[in-house]
């Protein structure tokens, strides 16, 4: 049950996981999307029916923390991605299964007792691991302190079942994927026939037939192979202009090769082709199951502008291919691996065969608001957000509002990537795989997740996906929970963080500059207050909304009235998460304290609570280092670099270790990490 | 005449309960129902234009209302309840008893008190009451030097506030307790807490009480100072410690008289001297503060929050003790 709550998130494959079936090549698979968007539709409509009167379900949440699985070679200095996720999975599911009858080593671990045992699950990458807790969170804040634990067990538990010199290892992407040399165990040479990429072999994918297929059929869609440039980050020794010189212009196995020759790889840039240099990188993600839609709603679209926000607060991702890149996130780079639209989508030529032009990638940042809340203007919308109008139509007249009905019909523009033939025999109104085919290849930063048809007990769910994950499980725990915290916080306080929603595309984009949590400046709501909706002490007994009669004295402006304009400006991450200097905008943190204030916390839970809010106030506002700045401040210091961009096997090589060394130790008496930690070295 | 001060939810205007590190803890009291009665005085029906007056203040009778001599301010109709059944509701209130005033009259209050909360939420009990005695601070021996001296200070700023700052006696906090027992027996609470003891005052304590405390809330100023002693031995008496930053001294006489009396940050209550009759004459003593809050349980969102303050007004105000 836990799985289907937060499901695997970026490739759903947890779910999917079943007999093998045909999955179609692209020209085939295409014949049949309109069929599949079709039963998608009429599953969702049957489901929203079923499930839209659900009321009453406690707030459980769940994060996903992802691995990456490097096998350290200390005599060579090497470390390599190890391959090595399918005999991980099995020997952990061999675990989990002689646990269920309490013979299993890790149910002697005394700290966890009475703890459900982590869950595992495979991730587009090979080298890749993800792990949920064993049972969702509730909101009882001693469920709150074990989440840290938690996180620690479930890496105790990977380790034990990996090599003893493989280690998972939460960094973003791994430093060198895709050079020249044998990064990965067991080496397999690139170019293979799925991916078709000059840098890494079919290999480094999972093989189960949904992931080939997928990266086929998205380069297939696309007309050509994945296409990602990084602006190199310019040091003193950087060569002018920048070559990528890992790019083979000689080679000639498929007719992609073409792609360089034709100027894919750009000057001052580092350029790659396949999916696995996005799909392939590291997420933090939570979901949270919300009381009923209505609340649910809601949460999507309060917490769609804090998605930026976190994404730089959380930035850790300065190297791609061995080079230190110009920008410090992980998101575009998905976003672009998984870009499957082609060149008439895209706007590069004039529209014919393909319906609309479509501005954002599958993976890209949200473009709906659903709530139905008055307090949501029209003026932030989109007002070119791109519709299936017939899928809306359809929606509309199976009575869904038209708001909600806007945002499906948006995801579902979207082709369909992988279509098993055995699936389309015949539609099954109780299950939700044809619309899952859809909303879950629509990787947005936030995720509206509609209940499973066939799980009661589960209630409508809100996933933020926006976050990178952190080298060490404090981290990983105090963002989760912070998050936690703030979407209490904006029901408890009914807040209103909703800007137009174009101001937070632009706020993603602005999050990928380097240093982007000190030195850039975003667009967020300057009040995040309702103002008062009634007054139940009015004398008149009105009820309410009209408070600013003209017969008052001292009417207040009406928002509703002010320009959209005028209710958002440019802030700090600092002001936005500690609260301006002049008092005008609260903060988040603030905010998330006076909640805390309001609950009945017990002691020991208000300490850690407060060692999780304050790394988070000191990351926003400078004193402690995001992972990204802390990476490239260890590559600068490294005596084997040459000021030349380059992150060399040697450098990867201490840089891995230094990372295993901080999960361990934390950063505690001025250990390695401290700068990112505790800001002090004692 | 009493003077029933509210703020209704301050959930809703959520400003009001933000704080800022540089202000006095007992804002989120203060600016709430200084919110409280502009909102009510902004919605009150248009002055009456036969009626001259000089001040801007909407006059006090238009918003506030006189029932069985208390003056509810503002007007509290008690109309909203809580939008889901009872039981999915964790509900707390945290009652200050003030300085000054004599623990004789804490039985009354703290009816009062109760059940105008029960009143406002609509409910028939409460889950835990919390009650603050005033002028109790950690037993020194189970703090440090240092903090011991910082108490020292806030001791001090307290007592120039009121004047009558003093540590109550313990007979009296027994005395209060049985009045809190009876409640909890008849159904009306179902836990009972206290804040501010250190080990050494609970442990005096618990051997008078015949319901135990099940709570000891503690103000921590710098997370994860608390004393060892107090942590083992609230484990071994299955006292739960919580938190909160209520200050000492949550309502001050000159608060409230601010707060009520005329001039720009004032509601236009109270006469603007003992001359005029542009308000209530008399001088004006806080008897106690309560505050509520209604948490969902399995979902950890606050509902309704507010306050509710008791003042005496009057020219001849019970004699304070001491």
């Amino acid at each position: 049950m836990w799985k289907v709550l937060v499901t695997c998130a970026k490739t759903n494959v947890g779910r999917s996981f079943r007999a093998l079936g045909t999955a179609l090549d692209w020209p085939e698979a295409k014949k049949r999307a309109d069929q599949v968007r079709r039963w998608g539709i009429e599953q969702l409509l049957a489901n929203w029916r079923r499930a839209k009167g659900k009321e009453r379900n406690a707030l459980l949440w769940g994060d996903e923390v992802e691995y990456l699985v490097v096998a350290l070679d200390d005599e060579a200095k090497k470390a390599r991605l190890s391959l090595a996720q399918a005999e991980i999975l099995k020997s952990l599911a061999k675990d989990e299964a002689s646990w269920k009858e309490g013979n299993s080593p890790l149910s002697q671990n005394k700290e966890h007792d009475g703890e459900e045992p982590p869950h595992f699950h495979p991730e587009f990458g090979r080298f890749m691991l993800e792990a949920t807790p064993g049972k969702p969170w509730g909101i009882d804040f001693k469920d709150l302190l074990k989440v840290e634990s938690n996180m620690k067990w479930r890496r105790e538990v990977a380790k034990a079942h990996m090599a003893p010199n493989e280690h998972p290892i939460t960094l973003t992407t791994f430093p060198r994927l895709g050079t020249k040399d044998d990064y990965i165990q067991p080496y397999y040479l690139p170019s293979g026939p799925a991916l078709r990429s000059q840098f890494v072999p079919d290999e480094i994918a999972n093989p189960h037939i949904r992931f080939p297929t997928l990266a086929a059929n998205i380069r297939s869609r696309r007309g050509r192979k994945i296409e990602l440039n990084v602006p190199i980050y310019k040091d003193e020794n950087t060569p002018q202009p920048f070559k990528d010189p890992t790019v083979n212009y000689d080679l000639h196995d498929w007719p992609e090769d073409d792609d360089v020759r034709n100027g894919a790889a750009k000057d001052d840039h580092v350029y790659m082709d396949a999916m696995a240099f996005g799909m392939g990188s590291c997420c933090l993600q939570i979901t949270f199951q919300a009381k009923n839609m209505t609340e649910g709603r809601k949460l999507y679209d309060q917490l769609s502008p804090l998605g930026p926000i976190l994404l730089a607060l959380t930035a850790a991702t300065p190297i791609y291919k061995g080079f230190l890149v110009d920008t410090d996130v992980r998101w575009n780079q998905i976003g672009g691996a998984v870009d499957d639209r082609t060149r008439e989508e895209l706007g590069e030529l004039p529209l014919k065969n393909d319906r609309w032009r479509i501005p954002k990638s599958r993976y890209a940042s949200n473009s709906t608001y659903i709530s139905q809340d008055p307090r949501l203007r029209k003026e932030y919308l989109d007002p070119e957000l791109i519709v299936d109008e017939d899928i809306k139509k359809s929606l509309v007249d199976g009575g869904m509002d038209d708001l909600l009905a806007t945002h499906f019909a948006h995801l579902f523009i979207r082709d369909p990537l992988v279509i098993f033939s055995e699936d389309l025999e015949e539609l099954d109104l109780n299950k939700a795989d044809h619309f899952e085919n859809l909303q879950s290849t629509n990787w947005q930063h936030m995720r509206f997740k509609p209940p499973p048809p066939d799980k009661d007990d589960i209630g409508w769910r809100v996933e933020f996906r926006s976050m990178e994950i952190q080298m060490t499980d404090f981290e990983n725990a105090a963002f989760s929970i912070f998050i936690v915290l703030v979407t209490r916080a904006i029901l408890s306080f009914d807040l209103n963080f909703y800007i137009p929603i174009q101001r937070t595309t632009e706020n993603m984009e602005t999050a990928h500059a380097r240093n982007a949590v000190l030195e850039q400046k975003f667009y967020f709501r300057k009040d995040p207050f309702s103002r008062r909706r009634q007054n139940p002490h009015s004398s008149n007994g009105s009820n309410g909304s009209s408070a600013t009669s003209s017969a008052d004295n001292t009417p207040p402006a009406s928002p509703s009235l002010s320009p959209v304009e005028s209710e958002y400006e440019l802030m700090t991450i600092s002001d936005i998460i500690n609260g301006s200097a002049d008092g005008s905008f609260p903060g988040l943190i603030p905010l998330v304290e006076s909640y805390l204030n309001s609950v009945n916390v017990d002691v020991e839970t208000r300490c850690s609570l407060a060692s999780y809010l304050e790394l988070i106030r000191k990351r926003a506002n400078g004193t402690l280092w995001t992972g990204a700045k802390w990476i490239r401040e260890f590559v600068a210091a490294h005596p084997g670099y040459k000021q030349d961009s380059v992150v060399s096997e040697e450098i990867c090589y201490d840089l891995i270790t230094a990372v295993d060394e901080m999960t361990q130790k934390e950063g505690r008496h001025g250990t390695v990490g401290w700068e990112l930690l505790r800001g002090k070295r004692n | 005449m009493k003077l029933i001060l509210s703020t209704s939810n301050i959930m809703i205007s959520g400003e009001t309960v933000i704080r800022h590190l540089t202000e006095k803890s007992n804002v989120e009291l203060i600016n709430s129902l200084r919110a409280n009665f502009q909102a009510a005085q902004q919605s009150a029906p248009p002055k009456d234009p036969t009626i001259t007056t000089t001040t801007t203040t909407t006059p006090y009778p238009s918003w506030t209302t006189l029932h069985n001599d208390a003056l509810y301010i503002p007007t509290t109709t008690f109309t909203h309840g809580l939008s889901e059944d009872r039981p999915q509701y964790d509900i707390t209130v945290k009652l200050f008893y003030l300085p000054g005033i004599p623990a004789s009259r804490r039985c009354a209050h703290t009816r009062e008190a109760i059940d105008l909360v029960l009143k406002e939420l609509h409910v028939s009990s409460i889950d835990l009451l919390i009650v603050s005695f005033p002028g109790i601070l950690f037993d020194a021996d189970d703090d440090s030097e240092e903090e011991e001296e910082e108490e020292e200070e806030e001791k001090e700023e307290g007592s120039s506030d009121t004047g009558s700052e003093e540590p109550d006696d313990f007979d009296s906090m027994i005395q209060t307790w049985r009045t809190l027992e009876e409640l909890q027996s008849a159904g009306m609470i179902a836990q009972l807490g206290v804040a501010e003891f250190g080990s050494e005052r609970l442990a005096r304590f618990l051997p008078h009480t015949t319901v135990k405390p099940s709570v000891d809330q503690i103000n921590l100023k710098d997370c994860c100072v608390v004393p060892k002693s107090l942590i083992l031995y609230a484990r071994q008496e299955k006292i739960q410690l919580l938190t909160h930053n209520d200050c000492m001294d949550v309502l001050p006489v000159g608060t409230t008289r601010e707060l009520l009396g005329p001039g720009d940050r004032g509601a236009g209550i109270l006469a603007s001297s003992p001359e005029m009759q542009d308000g209530v004459a008399g001088d004006v003593e806080p008897q106690w503060v309560v505050k509520y809050t209604a948490v969902v349980k399995d979902r950890g969102v606050v509902e309704n929050k507010g306050y509710f303050a008791l003042a005496d007004v009057g020219s001849c105000v019970q004699e304070r003790s001491g």
